[in-house]
């Protein structure tokens, strides 16, 4: 192996580039000391191609890897894990590109770039990460065909590593679709405690938030297997909060409820795809029915799961929209009717007057929901701070706010009037993606709404929200589309499309994200086998011999695309004049290197003067085959033939 | 014979039989196994994966698998850098001994595709790169020991395009042979003096090695004898001329009289003469037991001599 004493200044340059591109996206997730320190190596390795001598020597790449280390110790990140791994190989990958010296290293740096490569998609899983990811893939390995090409040509070796790429494709989504998904055990579940999704709070608050940012992360996608549900039916359960101070809305420890409850009337079949969570909740339609492990229905009628939900997860539930959960028991009674103290004469006086002490809860409901639509209420998403009483602060001075001002304030009066009530936690409505036939239900779509508990009725959703009268919604939103009431991140905000193409554009780009979500990021264990199984492959011994022979038959394939070439005329000829010569050898006739074709079949003459007419043929043929301009088809057979008749 | 002389001897490392005919690089021919690199990004490919299923994490299996995909596939590649070349031997120089002989082997590119970075191995390597539908020419070198036939062994064709993981190699064994002289002898020593002349001449050719002067160089001269000084001055290209006037003078330089203790040694000692009477332009004859050359020079003669001492 022949090694060059100095790397090729433009491959290295760009090898660093594609690295940069490589570390870029970590931005994000990565410490900005860590990310800072690399930069700062890239680029002095990058100003280091042009001035060698401005790099460090061994005493100073001693000191930058020592502060590596105490940086990536100082950042407590642990030992193991996603953040320490990837912060690791990082500085790795900085460091090792300073003493970049030989081949070796250039080697050893792309494999580390790699593996950074690799470390993103542990943070992110989209289509668009997908595809820079293969970019700069392609880009690193054009810099190994530039190594090993030794030409400077880059877009020669780009083009050469987009091939390979296209290639290698085949039979990697064979392997992506047929290698065995095994669980990783328990040990080697690294605790990551550093992720932050999105998601609903278990608490809720409404007179501490002044101002809430619209949030279009999505949150989970719905299939129906059958009809989608009429949009004031969209109710996606989430926690129930029933424990309030007056401020504060928790849940309450439940006890068990009677039973379950009876169901009548339309049945909705559909798959929930959750986006990762912070929280193990499964939003499920009221009132979900028929559910599988690992999800179990707490107290509260709600889906909780026992897997992991920091990843995407897919469940099949059933739910009835038509329900009755029974009678209430005393413990669930007493919590539900829970005051923080004694209400204030003016709670009490505006529940009498709405005959909350004096008649049906029906009636009292009835009459708080009008009074929410004749009086002066509004609704807006910048409501203003209540620090104190905010419920009396809503009721009797602002009465401005979102849902849950409404819900809390709801169930707060409903108490008084002793129903028991309580808030319910979770999203509302949901857009229908025309494209995939799916809800997409947003961060956007949290929402708040109030449970009471009825005679023969069981827990009855009212959603005080939907009273509001329409004129006196602040800002273009539909009432169907409430706010939440949580931590929502702002950070991606967009506008709600305003024309109709984008709309479609949005809804065909969510199909898309959809099936790569559902086809490519979801695909574990479970979906492989039940997606093999329909193909009749249904256990691993099974599933490894159709491997072997899916990529047996893609590389059988590959190999005549890639190496049968149709042999040139010319190549034919010299094949037959060689098979030929090959028939002289024999008679002790060696064609020396270098030696004329005439002046061969001369020696050969001399040797078998009774086949000179042959031998004259074939070599005139030869001649005229290989050097002629004026060679035809006829030439070769005749040339061919001659050939193969000839006796040596 | 034992495995690992077997092993030596077998296709696998020193090729097929070898032949004269042109070689054309096919499924046969080419061996192709992966680098030390290619080892490393096997490495690469398991941690990939153990990443991906300690984080069950489908775009990293995805990635390792791409990167499995293209390991694989970069051994159809690794074939395809060498498959259908045609090999073709080339000639060969007679060398003294000791010196390194040249063969030239021309490669032939009869397809579409631009082989990259091909190495040609003897006991140096060259790199080449060939354009579509060429042919080149290398030479290559081995060192020589003894006089006689130099047989030039496996010419080993290799390639590591395109990404360096696999390494495709073909040995080739050419009837490539290259005559090598005997080592001329160190030391000069006088020309001996032919018996029947010895006394009608009377003339001590103890000088004839003498420096006698400079003269504008001519092809034929010895490279020995260029008079590099005053070519590293710019003055041009001089040849060192030594003895007196030789061109009437003809010696006979004899096996059985030559000095040494063995065949080698003598054989050795008439080489260094003929070298210095060519170059001396002196007319010089010459016998071995069972051969002798008239009395002549010029390079067929000189060559001749060379070739009797070297087959001797």
């Amino acid at each position: 192996m022949v090694m060059k004493p100095e790397l090729d200044k433009n491959i290295l340059i760009f090898l660093l580039v594609s690295i940069g591109l490589i570390v870029f996206p970590h931005v994000y997730h990565i410490p900005a000391a860590i990310f800072g320190l690399f930069n700062l190596l890239l680029v002095w390795r990058l100003i280091g191609s042009w001035k060698p001598n401005w790099l460090p020597g061994k005493p100073l790449t001693l000191v930058l890897a020592v502060s590596g280390i105490g940086l990536l110790y100082s950042q407590h990140l642990g030992l193991f894990g996603r953040e320490a791994g990837t912060n690791l190989f990082i500085i790795a990958l900085g460091l090792k590109l300073l003493e970049m010296k030989t081949e070796r290293d250039i080697y050893l740096v792309n494999y580390l770039a790699f593996i950074v490569a690799a470390s993103q998609f542990l943070y992110e899983q989209s289509i668009l990460m997908a595809s820079y990811i293969l970019l700069v893939c392609c880009v690193l390995l054009a810099t190994l065909v530039c190594i090993n090409s030794c030409s400077i040509r880059l877009l020669a070796a780009l083009k050469t590593a987009a091939i390979i790429i296209v290639q290698a494709l085949p039979i990697a989504v064979a392997l992506f679709v047929l290698f065995p998904r095994l669980e990783a055990p328990k040990w080697m579940l690294f605790n990551d405690s550093h992720r932050a999704e999105a998601g609903l709070s278990d608490s809720m608050e409404p007179g501490s938030i002044s101002d809430l940012g619209e949030s279009f992360e999505l949150v989970f996608r719905v299939k129906f297997a059958g009809a989608i549900p009429p949009p004031q039916q969209r109710y996606w359960r989430g926690p129930v909060l029933s424990y309030t101070d007056g401020k504060r809305w928790t849940q309450a420890a439940f006890q068990k409820p009677l039973g379950k409850p009876a169901v009548a009337g339309i049945a909705y079949q559909y798959t929930l795809l959750m986006e990762p969570q912070d929280k193990n909740w499964v939003f499920a339609l009221d009132m979900p029915q028929e559910f599988s492990a690992p999800l179990t229905l707490n107290a509260g009628y709600q889906l909780i799961t026992s897997e992991r939900s920091d990843q995407r997860a897919e469940y099949k539930v059933t739910s009835y929209p038509d329900y009755n959960t029974g009678p209430i028991n005393p413990g669930e009674y007493q919590a539900s009717t829970q005051l923080p103290g004694e209400p204030s004469d003016q709670i009490k006086h505006l529940v009498g007057q709405l005959h909350g002490f004096d008649s049906a809860p029906d009636n009292f409901i009835n009459q708080l929901l009008s009074h929410f639509r004749t009086e002066d209420f509004h609704y807006t998403l910048t409501p203003p701070v209540m620090e104190e009483n905010p419920i009396e602060t809503f009721l009797f001075k602002t009465r401005y706010g979102f849902c849950s001002h409404y819900a809390s304030a709801f169930v707060y009066l409903m108490r008084v009037a002793h129903i028991p009530a309580r808030v319910v936690a979770g999203y509302q409505g949901g857009e229908l993606n025309k494209v995939g036939g799916f809800l997409e239900i947003r961060q956007a779509d949290a929402h708040a709404w109030a449970e009471v508990w009825l005679e023969n009725r069981g827990w009855v959703r009212v959603d005080p929200t939907a009273a509001i009268a329409p004129e006196r919604i602040e800002r273009e939103i539909n009432i169907d589309r409430q706010t939440a009431y949580g931590i929502a991140s702002g950070n991606n905000y967009l506008p709600r499309p305003a024309y109709n193409w984008l709309k479609q554009a949005r809804q065909l780009w969510g199909n898309v994200d959809y099936n790569w979500q559902r086809w490519v990021i979801n695909y574990d264990n479970k979906s492989q086998s039940s997606f093999l199984s329909s193909f009749g492959i249904n256990d691993l011994k099974a599933m490894i011999y159709w491997m072997i022979a899916v990529i047996a038959l893609i590389t059988a394939a590959l190999c005549w695309f890639l190496l049968y070439q149709k042999p040139k005329a010319a190549d034919k000829v010299l094949l037959i004049y060689n098979r030929f010569c090959k028939k002289l050898v024999k008679h002790g006739l060696l064609r020396g290197a270098g030696e004329g074709a005439k002046n061969f079949a001369d020696r050969v003459k001399i040797k078998l003067p009774e086949q000179a007419e042959e031998v004259d043929q074939i070599t005139a043929l030869f001649i005229k085959l290989r050097y002629g301009r004026t060679a035809t088809g006829e030439d070769l057979l005749q040339f061919k033939t001659l050939v193969g008749l000839f006796k040596g | 014979m034992k495995l690992t002389e077997r092993f030596r001897l077998s296709r696998f490392v020193s090729g097929e039989k070898a032949v004269d005919t042109p070689v054309v690089l096919n499924h046969r021919r080419i061996f192709i196994l992966p680098t030390q690199r290619g080892l490393g990004f096997v490495l690469l490919i398991v941690l990939l994966m153990l990443i991906a299923f300690v984080y069950n994490n489908n775009l990293a299996y995805m990635l390792a698998f791409l990167l499995a995909s293209v390991f694989f596939i970069t051994i159809l590649h690794s074939y395809k850098a060498l498959s259908g070349l045609v090999v073709q031997e080339g000639r060969s120089q007679a060398v003294f001994a000791g010196e390194a002989a040249g063969f030239d082997i021309h490669i032939n590119n009869t397809t579409e595709i631009e082989r990259h970075q091909l190495q040609v191995t003897l006991q140096d390597t060259q790199s080449l790169t060939l354009k579509p539908q060429s042919t080149e020419q290398v030479t290559v070198y081995s060192l020589t020991a003894k006089r006689g036939w130099h047989h030039a062994g496996t010419v080993t064709l290799s390639s590591t395009y395109p990404l360096g993981l696999f390494r495709a190699w073909s040995p080739i064994r050419f009837n490539l042979k290259a005559l090598v002289y005997p080592k001329p002898a160190p030391i000069e020593m006088p020309f001996p003096k032919a018996p029947s002349e010895e006394n009608q001449q009377g003339f001590s050719r103890n000088g004839a090695d003498d420096f006698y002067g400079l003269q504008e160089y001519q092809s034929g001269d010895s490279i020995k004898h260029i008079h590099w000084k005053a070519f590293a001055r710019g003055l041009g290209v001089f040849s060192k001329q030594y003895g007196g006037d030789q061109a009437s003078e003809e010696i006979r330089l004899d096996y059985d009289h030559a000095p040494g203790h063995n065949s080698e040694e003598r054989l050795s000692r008439l080489c260094r003469w003929v070298v210095d009477a060519e170059r001396a332009g002196i007319r010089y004859g010459f016998a071995l037991p069972g051969l002798t050359v008239p009395p002549g020079n010029g390079l067929a003669h000189y060559q001749k001599c060379l070739e009797a001492l070297a087959l001797f």
